[in-house]
């Protein structure tokens, strides 16, 4: 790419350095400088080491560990850029922050995944770039342009690759609301589906599951975006094994995994969790032996290189770059 | 006070309740937390329907936390159709913007030890934002770059590009959807500029000067001194109201050889007399306690430091506990109980009744001009 070198930068944020290197490894050019501190009164400073004059800048941040300080690390970054004369600025989100505040589901909610629409449009974003928005809706909440990646393509080829037993499984969405998601899923890999609907006598306890279809022998694959403290995943498992199922999987875009949900995995009958890398888990997979990595970066590498030719992003919806 | 609801952020929720019971007005319930996921999440409890909405959040510990709260219960409270909605900051976060000292050839001064930055992560280090600048690509930069070569590329005259988020802190407030903002002692007056709402900018001179008027005794006698020549003109307009003598500390850069090395000198007589330090804000404490030791050096019979923000960060109750100065006195615009536990040294002096004064007048459509001077108000 020696001759685009001169007009493409991509900064890292400091929430997950790891993907931002394997994203700029796979365009073939180093990450830009940057250097982001915190000073003792707990306020962000971002220094940019190099030039972005009339350059097209992307600047990867998840939305992941201090959400807060990450989602201002990022805005003071683009407002960095943007005063120093960048020509567009491209945030690529890979884990977009506050995507379930999406919604005025109570009295005087706040819908803080639009606040934070705003708030990166105001610092100057031109393009947002992210992957399995919670809902997809959230792109309605921006006034610029959007590119809503899919994990489903680097996820069906997870499936083929790793699961030997594929062609005797069936497709399970462990919730109502991600039928569409797993449906999609089952339906390009001419799988069955079933569905597990929760039954809530309180609002955030779930009293009881009900499976819809018949898991009986197979290898069920549990398909979410995210994993937040597992607990539904787990019960999901438990459901799915009590209604004989062989082995239970689960392959989740977003693996958030706070609070106690390492404890929660181990102890679940999970044959293995699956997440992509939009989050950092290092850490967290080296406590917990069912945690396997989808590598998301080829997908966004190939996403900024389309965005920045000009060329056609659509091809990614259905293809996991190789 | 009819059609009026005050909701306190989690930053300094004392001060809040101090300004409510003021007002005569209950706070507003709200619920504060956050998801195990890190995000905050915010629940308003009361109708904001067609009310006058002041939320009182403090830009002080967790700085990006409270803002983003301070932003969604203002983005929650517009959205539930609030007639108004003023943000009330007494401590006004990122106000300060770093300024970065250069050397002629455009090379910056390198001020933090080098290996610093071989790891891409946040780093802590104790000094003041102000007038301070790392060098960030020391040794080995992020992506493993060699220092020559990135000082080559300085060389050719490329200015390392150092935020400003002055602007941005001021947009993000304004698109969350607040009308007004009151805050308090903005280090740069400028920064009223960078919004296109109205800012109220109330002044801790009052107040410092009522303090000093009340607690100093003889104050006639003793010196209102300025730790640096940016405060300057805060610190002579209350020399001048309390016609008392001025004298201020200036900093030096003049060595070729160790240019971020600073000469401090002393202008003004100060000799067995008392030393009143005015300034806006005590980070780190790192220039009021050399402005002490200057001041002692030069023969002040006492030091006493009048300070409207006391943010106190790093080891700057340390620093005061071993310096020679006698008395640090700060507003409560930054929760202060743990800092007087750990120093005899600090007192408070509380703002909540000018707060209150100005969130009523604002409320009531009054001049709020008066509380910049009239102290026989509150």
């Amino acid at each position: 790419m020696s001759s685009t070198s001169n007009s493409i930068k991509i900064f890292s944020g400091s929430s997950h350095v790891e993907l931002a290197k394997l994203v700029a490894k796979r365009i073939g050019i180093d990450l830009s400088k940057v250097v982001v501190l915190k000073y003792s009164n707990q306020e962000t400073s971002v220094t940019i080491g190099e030039s972005v004059r009339d350059e097209d800048v992307f600047i990867i941040q998840s939305g992941c560990g201090e959400i807060n300080d990450n989602l201002m690390e990022l805005l003071i970054m683009i407002n960095a850029c943007k005063t120093a004369s960048a020509r567009r600025i491209t945030a690529v989100i890979p884990c977009y922050p506050y995507a379930r505040q999406d919604k005025k589901d109570k009295s005087r909610a706040p819908i803080s995944a639009k606040l934070v629409a705003n708030m990166l449009t105001v610092a100057g974003a031109n393009h947002v770039i992210t992957v399995d928005l919670h809902a997809s809706q959230i792109q309605g909440f921006f006034n610029i342009p959007v590119d809503n990646l899919y994990c489903e393509p680097s996820m069906l080829k997870y499936i083929k690759t790793h699961i030997s037993e594929w062609q005797n499984s069936i497709i399970v969405s462990p919730d109502a609301g991600g039928a569409k998601r797993a449906a999609s899923i089952a339906d390009r890999l001419n799988l069955e589906f079933a569905l597990i609907h929760k039954e809530r006598k309180k609002a955030n306890e779930v009293s009881r599951m009900v499976l819809v279809g018949d898991v009986s022998g197979k290898t069920a694959i549990l398909i979410d975006d995210m994993a937040d403290t597992c607990g539904t995943l787990k019960m999901a498992a438990t459901t799915l094994k009590e209604r004989g199922a062989s082995k239970v999987y689960a392959i989740v875009a977003h693996g958030i995994l706070s609070g106690k949900a390492i404890d929660v995995i181990n102890d679940s009958q999970l044959e293995s969790l699956v997440v992509t890398n939009t989050i950092p888990h290092d850490d967290k997979k080296a406590i917990c032996s069912k945690i396997d990595t989808i590598d998301i970066s080829p997908t966004l590498a190939e996403a900024i290189r389309r965005t920045h030719n000009g060329e056609s992003v659509s091809f990614l919806f259905s293809h996991a770059p190789e | 006070m009819r059609n009026i609801v005050i909701f306190g952020g989690s930053s300094h929720t004392e001060l809040a309740e101090q300004i409510a019971s003021r007002l005569n007005v209950q706070l507003g319930r709200v619920k504060l937390s956050k998801f195990s996921n890190k995000e905050t999440n915010v629940e308003i409890h009361e109708s904001v329907r067609e009310k006058d909405v002041y939320i009182i959040q403090s830009g002080c510990g967790h700085v990006n936390d409270n803002l983003m709260e301070l932003l969604i219960m203002i983005s929650a409270c517009k959205i539930a159709s609030a007639a108004k909605v003023t943000a009330v900051i007494p401590c006004f976060p990122y106000a300060r913007q770093p300024d970065a000292p250069y050397k002629k050839n455009g090379e910056l001064l390198p001020r933090i030890p080098k290996d610093a930055f071989i790891g891409y992560t946040y780093n802590t280090p104790d000094s003041t934002p102000a007038n301070e600048v790392k060098n960030p690509f020391g040794e080995q930069s992020a992506n493993g770059t060699s220092s020559s070569e990135i000082s080559t590329r300085s060389a050719g005259g490329y200015k390392h590009w150092i935020a400003r988020s002055g602007t941005l802190i001021a947009n993000l407030i304004t698109c969350a959807g607040a009308d007004h903002i009151i805050t308090m002692d903005l280090h740069d007056p400028q920064f009223q500029g960078f919004f296109d709402i109205p800012v109220d900018n109330l002044y801790g001179q009052p107040l410092m000067i009522k303090y000093i008027k009340e607690n100093i005794p003889n104050y006639q006698n003793a010196v209102i001194v300025s730790p640096d020549a940016g405060g300057a003109k805060r610190a002579t307009a209350i020399a001048d109201k309390l016609h008392m003598d001025f004298a201020l500390i200036h900093k030096e850069r003049r060595s070729q050889i160790k240019p971020h090395k600073t000469d401090m000198m002393l202008v003004g007589e100060v000799r067995d007399k008392v030393c009143v330090l005015i300034d806006d804000i005590a980070d780190t404490s790192d220039t009021i306690t050399k402005a002490a030791k200057i001041l002692s050096e030069s023969g002040a019979k006492k030091i006493c430091a009048i300070i409207t923000h006391g943010i106190m960060s790093g080891d700057a109750i340390q620093r005061i506990v071993t310096s020679e100065i006698d008395q640090v006195i700060v507003s409560d615009s930054v929760p202060q109980v743990d800092h007087l536990a750990q120093c005899s040294k600090m007192g408070v002096f509380s703002i909540a009744p000018m707060f209150a004064e100005a969130i009523r007048r604002i409320h009531n459509g009054e001049s709020v001009s008066a509380l910049f001077s009239l102290m026989d108000l509150i």
